[in-house]
C-alpha cells in the first residue's frame, strides 16, 4: 500500500470502529432487557461525563503529549465556576473565563512562573 | 417555518457559543493531516467520516510517527470510548422518537450533541429533540469542517497563546450546572473531578477520561441508594 492509501485504510477502520460504538447503544435500545442498575449507573452519565471534559482541561496544559499544570487556567476555571454557578449564563461563563486567563497569563508570564 | 426546522435551529443556536473554542482544534487538526504528507481530500474525508475530533489528531500524529497500524487505530478507538456509554445513556431520550430513522443516529453523537441534548434539549416542549440534538451536531461539524480546510491550506495560523481552546471546557463547565440537580450528581460530579485530576496525566491514550467517568458514574448510583431525590441548590 502507499503512504495515501495506508491513509485511508485508517480513515475508514477508524470510522467503522467509531460508527459502531455510537450506534450500537442505538440498535439495541428497546430489544434488549434493560436491568434496574444498568438505569441507576446512566443517571449520573450526564454530570460526570461533563466533569471529565472540564476538568483536566482547566488544570493542565498538553505539550508534545506531556500533561503540565497550568496556574493560569486553574485560576480562570474557579472564575469561571463562580460565575457559571451563579448565572448559569454561557457567554458570561466565557466572558470572564477567557478574561481572567488572558490577564492570569500575562501576569504569571511578566512575574517569569 | 415547520417544527424540524426551528427545533434543528435551535439546537444549532444552544451550541453557537463554543463554535470560537473548537476553531483552534479543527486547525490543528487539518494542518496535522497535511504536515503528515496527505491533502485537503484526506482532511476532508476523514472529518466527515470519523466525526470525533480528538481521535482524528490523535490518529494523524501516529500516522506521521510511522506507529503500527493497529496502535493508530486502537489508540484513537480508545479515545472514541466514551460515545459507547454517551450513547447508551442518550437512546432512551432519541429512539421513541427516530423511528426508522434510529440507525442512523450515531454518527451526530459528540460531546457537544450529547451534553445539550441531555442538559437542555430533553426538557423543552416546544421543540422535537431528534432535529435538535441533530442540529447542535451539524453546526459544528460544519465549523471543524472548514476549519480542517483551513488549516490543511494555511497551517493552523491562530497562536496557541491565545488559548482559545480554553472556550470549550468553559462551555461545558456552564452545560454542567443544570446536570447538578440531584445531590447524587452533585457527587458523581466531585468523584470524576478527583480521579481525573489523578488518572488523565497518568494513564496512556486518554483512557483516564473513561475512567473517570466510570467511577462518578458508579459513585452516584451508589450514592443516589441512599439519597434518592435530595436537591442541592447549586
Amino acid at each position: 500500500m502507499s503512504e495515501r492509501e495506508t491513509f485511508w485504510f485508517v480513515i475508514l477502520a477508524l470510522a467503522s470502529g467509531s460508527f459502531l460504538l455510537r450506534s450500537l447503544p442505538f440498535w439495541l435500545h428497546g430489544r434488549t432487557p434493560a436491568p434496574r442498575w444498568l438505569e441507576r449507573l446512566l443517571r449520573h452519565v450526564p454530570a460526570a461525563a461533563l466533569t471529565a471534559l472540564v476538568v483536566p482541561a482547566s488544570l493542565y496544559t498538553k505539550s508534545n503529549g506531556a500533561y503540565e499544570v497550568a496556574p493560569a487556567r486553574i485560576v480562570a476555571a474557579v472564575a469561571a465556576l463562580l460565575v457559571a454557578a451563579r448565572t448559569r449564563n454561557v457567554i458570561w461563563t466565557l466572558v470572564t473565563g477567557m478574561t481572567v486567563l488572558w490577564v492570569a497569563q500575562g501576569v504569571l508570564g511578566t512575574l517569569g512562573l | 417555518m415547520s417544527r424540524t426546522t426551528s427545533s434543528l435551529i435551535a439546537g444549532a443556536q444552544t451550541v453557537a457559543p463554543i463554535i470560537v473554542g473548537i476553531i483552534p482544534f479543527g486547525l490543528v487538526a487539518g494542518a496535522a493531516v497535511t504536515s503528515a504528507g496527505m491533502g485537503l481530500i484526506e482532511a476532508v474525508g476523514m472529518s466527515l467520516l470519523v466525526n470525533a475530533g480528538a481521535s482524528q489528531i490523535a490518529a494523524t500524529a501516529l500516522f506521521a510517527e510511522d506507529a503500527p497500524l493497529f496502535v493508530v487505530v486502537g489508540t484513537a478507538l480508545v479515545i472514541n470510548a466514551r460515545m459507547f456509554i454517551y450513547s447508551t445513556s442518550i437512546a432512551p431520550v432519541l429512539v421513541p422518537e427516530a423511528g426508522r430513522w434510529r440507525a442512523l443516529l450515531g454518527h451526530p453523537l459528540i460531546d457537544q450533541s450529547y451534553a445539550v441534548t441531555m442538559t437542555k434539549g430533553r426538557y423543552r416542549e416546544d421543540i422535537r429533540v431528534v432535529p435538535y440534538y441533530v442540529g447542535s451536531w451539524l453546526v459544528l461539524a460544519l465549523v471543524w469542517q472548514l476549519s480542517n480546510i483551513a488549516g490543511a491550506l494555511g497551517g493552523a495560523f491562530v497562536p496557541a497563546e491565545w488559548s482559545l481552546d480554553f472556550a470549550v471546557p468553559l462551555v461545558f463547565l456552564t452545560m454542567l450546572m443544570p446536570a447538578l440537580k440531584f445531590r447524587a450528581d452533585a457527587e458523581a460530579a466531585i468523584a470524576t473531578a478527583l480521579s481525573a485530576a489523578i488518572l488523565v496525566p497518568l494513564l496512556p491514550m486518554q483512557t483516564g477520561l473513561i475512567a473517570a467517568i466510570v467511577i462518578g458514574m458508579v459513585w452516584g448510583a451508589l450514592r443516589h441508594h441512599e439519597h434518592p431525590a435530595v436537591e442541592v441548590d447549586a
